[in-house]
């Protein structure tokens, strides 16, 4: 890669001005340059949806996928080839309505992957009706009555699916979700950072105004001190980290919530069993011979699979060559 | 008599250790030389129900087929007799248990209502009353069925004592107390037995003490039978023999064929090949370790087809296998590998639909499901295997296939093929070629969808210096968004162009094989596990004076129009049948829509069970002799 690599690509981001997801953007981008990854073993995965372009506007590479399925195939991506940086972006329809199958799935894994979600209260590309965090009651001006369906709290979930970075963010509040993303990123195993996201177009009710006026920094605190460093620390950690996640909406805390350094990763867990794991991974392993035949021999195969074979005994009958 | 064949049905209640007796049964007759094919035919349940191994034995060849009636029928329950007294022909063997005497049909409680209705009223008929001893007796002067008992109880007792075994420790034997009573009927040598049980249960010497006393004490309580079916020595000439599943031919194929990734979600009857290829996720080789092997059970058949995408967008050879229900689910994944031309093996092992249908019997229902599943038009490729050795093979060319062409390959199996197991000769290796595709060259200014060729050239997620984008929607060379309508055109044209590639390299010794006489009186037409039956009956039918041909397709899609139009041309429609485990014969509508050629002649099963030897000849039969365009077969319970 050249020298000075535009962490931006020449694709114009084609969302409603003032939308949320500029910030998110360029906190991503920021973070990726200040983190001086290499733009070749970085991938950003996306689900379906306004946040689901992000992958385009990033000069790394960029899957974008199917609605609510960026987890998987970010797994997928990271399982065969773990020198990686994955990072997926998603709604909140996309990671918590169809995907969330998926997004507590990560968490059970602890597989180093970060998640990043555009948390809108609306399902924004298809024009504004209520995502699943969507508070019960609301009537935004998308839908024609007010919701029905109570809000699940990401951060709760998180916790609970087994995620070990779960921090929140909020998309204007650019140099600190950047310094999240960068946490997140250097953290090992699956993070999740919730973004306040403000869908200017849709939703009338969580705008920057009403988030300017409730949210406040975590780290203002000097005693909060997220990070579990030892398997004793866990619990009281974990409390304290759903309590903020818990706290009533009048004031609304963004940063870590919860860091836990002490858990396995997917990847360790594998290479505990499959020693040649760290060296040999799907996508580097060597699949054939120089003569383009398989790597096993006949030998190795008979040898492999003795189980299923059989040595015939030498019997008394006539032999044909019917083989 | 000398024989070189023999069929029989060896049947008890799930979980009595059926599986244990088939295995020890197919390694003895596999050591003494014979082919076997054994089919193991359960309900979705776990322990209790009705379950069977059905079998056909061999001194002349491998069988690939199955047949009725059976010459014996070996029953540990009452309900194995009721429900198959009809399967053993004249003159045949009824082994039993001598604990299913007086036993009321109206008695056993696993047997289904509409079940117990059907099989009353065939005995009401027969004039037979609905119990065991009535209907033993009927066998045996109707039908000159010889019965012989065997008293377990007994041999519990005697294990019990010499090995201290509690009663549910000497009832787990139940089964190959009986497995042991055929191998003495058939007059295998104990030496075979005892190597299979080696086999079986490795080093577990208390297992194979007991085994063999087991043998023992059941020779001496049937010594009176021993060999009267014995077969004629085998005539067949390989050292080495594998005695496999579909599931299991299918996991070595990927393996030799280089597999890195397999995802999953547990589904019947696929979950056995991820188990076996997580089994062997490191091989060693001369040179050193070879894999690995990453199995992933993921949390829904959606995340398995997408981590293989993912996994496959790395580098590394990417499949999954599933059946009906899960394929399904994957193919908005599938779309999405169609549209991002990412190679990906989809392992597709139909069994009887619709929704859950029967979740553990076969059919063939499901190709127009792999065939034109999706949305939009994209480029696939769809492969069926006829039986175990062409499903090694095609396991490993699928991935040949996905990867030079950039496409899903979708590789259709069924579930009479996944569950049966066969005696089989080793693969060849020479037969394996490894090809994967054209690669692009690293670095930036790299295209991945790149419009100058038919086939852009590809690069793994990670390639150095190189980066590159994908999406669901219509994409522009470097894969971000257009909805421009002169890229749409070419991107969309180019796409499925390739198939037409395909058809063209693709071998047409491939995709379609012939069996039997050149220029035939008539044809049966077929795919998968139809091939074993339909050449077998093709034989019989030549012996008859009818010469027939039997075209296995294998590519089904992109269909081999011409070399199918090319075989059947001159050939009368009437004379040509398509054979089918499903109600509409979709092989037929396939030739239709490809080459015009029209199918006079359908022959149906869907109950479930695979098409037997004897069923189909006589459908061939009837249907060349007669104007019926169709018959339906449904023997087997
Ligand atoms: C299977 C499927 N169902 C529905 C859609 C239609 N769809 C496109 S975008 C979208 C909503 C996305 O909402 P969200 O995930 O919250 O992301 P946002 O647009 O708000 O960023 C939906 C439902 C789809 N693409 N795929
Ligand atoms: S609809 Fe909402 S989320 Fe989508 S681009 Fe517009 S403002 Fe952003």
């Amino acid at each position: 890669m050249p020298d000075r690599w535009s962490f931006k690509s020449t694709v114009w981001p084609d969302w409603c001005p003032g939308c949320g997801n500029y910030g998110i953007l360029t906190a991503l981008i920021r973070s990726l340059e200040e983190l001086g990854v290499d733009p070749s073993k970085t991938v950003v995965v996306s689900g379906i949806g306004c946040s689901g372009k992000t992958p385009h506007f990033v000069n790394v590479n960029g899957v974008h996928t199917l609605h609510g399925r960026a987890i998987p195939f970010a797994m997928g991506i990271k399982l065969a080839r773990p020198e990686l940086t994955v990072v997926v972006h998603g709604g909140d329809g996309d990671l918590l309505g169809i995907g969330a199958g998926h997004f507590v799935a990560l968490g059970r894994r602890n597989l180093d992957i970060v998640v990043i979600l555009h948390n809108n209260g609306v399902y924004g590309l298809t024009k504004g009706q209520a995502s699943p965090t969507l508070p019960l009651g609301s009537k935004t001006k998308g839908i024609p009555r007010p919701n029905l369906q109570a809000a699940v709290n990401p951060l709760m979930l998180a916790l609970a699916a087994g995620y070990t970075f779960v921090a929140r963010g909020y998309a204007f509040e650019g140099e600190h979700l950047k310094t999240l993303i960068k946490k997140a990123v250097e953290h090992k195993g699956s993070a999740i950072i919730d973004v306040l996201q403000p869908c200017v177009t849709f939703n009338d009710i969580l705008t920057p105004e009403y988030y300017k006026a409730r949210i406040y920094k975590l780290e203002s605190d000097p005693g909060w001190d997220p990070v579990v460093r030892t398997p004793e620390e866990r619990e009281a950690k974990l409390l304290r980290a759903v309590q903020k996640a818990l706290e009533p909406w009048d004031k609304i805390p963004i940063g870590v919530l919860y860091a836990d350094e002490t858990q396995s990763t997917m990847e360790e867990r594998l290479s505990e069993r499959l020693k040649i794991y760290p060296a040999l991974n799907p996508s580097n392993s060597p699949i054939s011979g120089a003569d383009g035949g398989p790597v096993i021999s006949v030998d190795d195969f008979a040898k492999a699979f003795s189980d299923y074979i059989v040595e015939v005994k030498k019997t008394q009958g006539r032999f044909n060559l019917k083989g | 008599m000398r024989r070189t064949e023999l069929s029989l049905i060896l049947g008890g209640p799930q979980g009595s250790g059926l599986e244990t007796a088939m295995w020890i049964l197919t390694l003895s007759l596999a050591r003494a030389g014979y082919g076997v094919i054994a089919d193991r035919e359960y309900y979705s349940n776990i322990v209790g129900r009705h379950s069977y191994i059905h079998m056909r034995v061999s001194s002349a060849r491998r069988p690939r087929s199955l047949k009725l009636p059976v010459e014996v029928l070996v029953a540990s329950d009452a309900e194995t007799l009721f429900t198959h007294f009809n399967d053993i022909g004249d003159g045949g063997y009824l082994i039993y248990d001598t604990s299913i005497k007086a036993k009321q049909l109206s008695d056993v409680p696993s047997v289904e209502d509409v079940t117990r209705k059907r099989i009353m009223s065939q005995l009401s008929s027969l004039g037979v009353r609905g119990d065991t001893d009535s209907l033993i007796s009927y066998l045996a002067s109707s039908r000159s069925v010889l019965p012989i008992p065997i008293d377990s109880v007994k041999i519990f007792r005697a294990l019990s004592e010499r090995f201290k075994l509690n009663a549910k420790q000497a009832s787990r034997f139940s089964s190959s107390i009986l497995g042991s009573a055929l191998t003495v009927v058939m007059g295998l040598d104990p030496e075979d037995l005892e190597y299979a049980v080696r086999r079986r249960f490795g080093a577990r010497k208390d297992l194979l003490e007991q085994n063999m006393f087991v043998a023992q004490l059941v020779g001496e309580m049937v010594k009176d039978y021993r060999g009267i079916v014995k077969l004629e020595d085998p005539s067949m000439n390989a050292e080495r023999i594998m005695v496999v599943t579909g599931n299991e031919t299918v996991a070595m194929g990927k393996i030799i064929g280089g597999v890195r990734f397999q995802s999953y979600y547990p589904i019947t009857p696929a979950a056995d090949e991820s188990i076996m290829l997580e089994k062997y996720e490191v091989l060693d080789s001369g040179k050193g370790p070879v894999g690995p092997i990453l199995v992933l059970q993921a949390e829904d058949e959606i995340a398995a087809i997408a981590s293989v995408i993912g996994a496959s967008l790395t580098g590394a050879r990417s499949s999954t296998a599933t059946s009906g229900p899960g394929f399904d689910l994957m193919i908005e994944g599938i779309g999405w590998a169609g549209n991002n031309e990412t190679p990906v093996v989809i392992t597709y092992y139909q069994r009887g639909g619709p929704s859950t249908g029967l979740p553990t019997r076969g059919g063939q229902s499901d190709l127009f499901n792999a065939l034109f599943s999706g949305h939009g038009e994209f480029a696939r490729v769809v492969l069926a295997s006829g039986d175990h050795k062409e499903a090694l093979y095609d396991a490993a060319e699928a991935f040949n296939i996905a990867e030079k062409y950039q496409v899903p390959v979708i590789h259709l199996l069924d579930k009479f093929l996944a569950n049966s197991i066969v005696t089989e000769t080793l693969p060849d290796f020479s037969l394996v070629k490894l090809e994967r595709g054209m690669r692009g060259a690293e670095g930036p200014g790299y295209k991945r969808f790149d419009l100058s060729s038919t086939i852009s050239p590809r690069l793994p997620l990670g390639a150095k210096d190189t980066v590159m984008w994908y999406t669901g929607d219509e994409h522009d060379e470097l894969g971000h968004i257009s909805e421009d309508p002169e890229n749409r055109a070419r991107m969309y044209s180019k796409r499925i162009e390739k198939l037409k590639l395909i058809n063209m390299e693709i071998p047409s010794s491939f995709k379609l094989t012939v069996h039997g006489h050149e220029s035939p009186d008539y044809a049966l037409v077929g795919w998968g596990f139809v091939k074993g039956v339909a050449i077998e009956a093709i034989e019989q039918l030549s012996s008859r004076g009818l010469r027939g041909m039997y075209v296995n397709l294998r590519l089904m899609w992109p269909f081999p129009t011409e070399e199918f139009t090319r075989l059947v041309r001159g050939l009368d429609p009437d004379k040509i049948i398509a054979v089918e485990h499903s109600y509409g014969v979709s092989i037929a509508d396939l030739i239709a829509m490809n080459t015009g050629v029209r199918v006079g002649k359908k022959i149906s099963k869907y109950t479930g069970r695979p098409i037997y030897l004897n069923e189909l000849t006589e459908a061939v039969q009837s249907l060349l002799s007669g104007r019926t365009e169709r018959a339906e077969v449904s023997l087997g319970a």
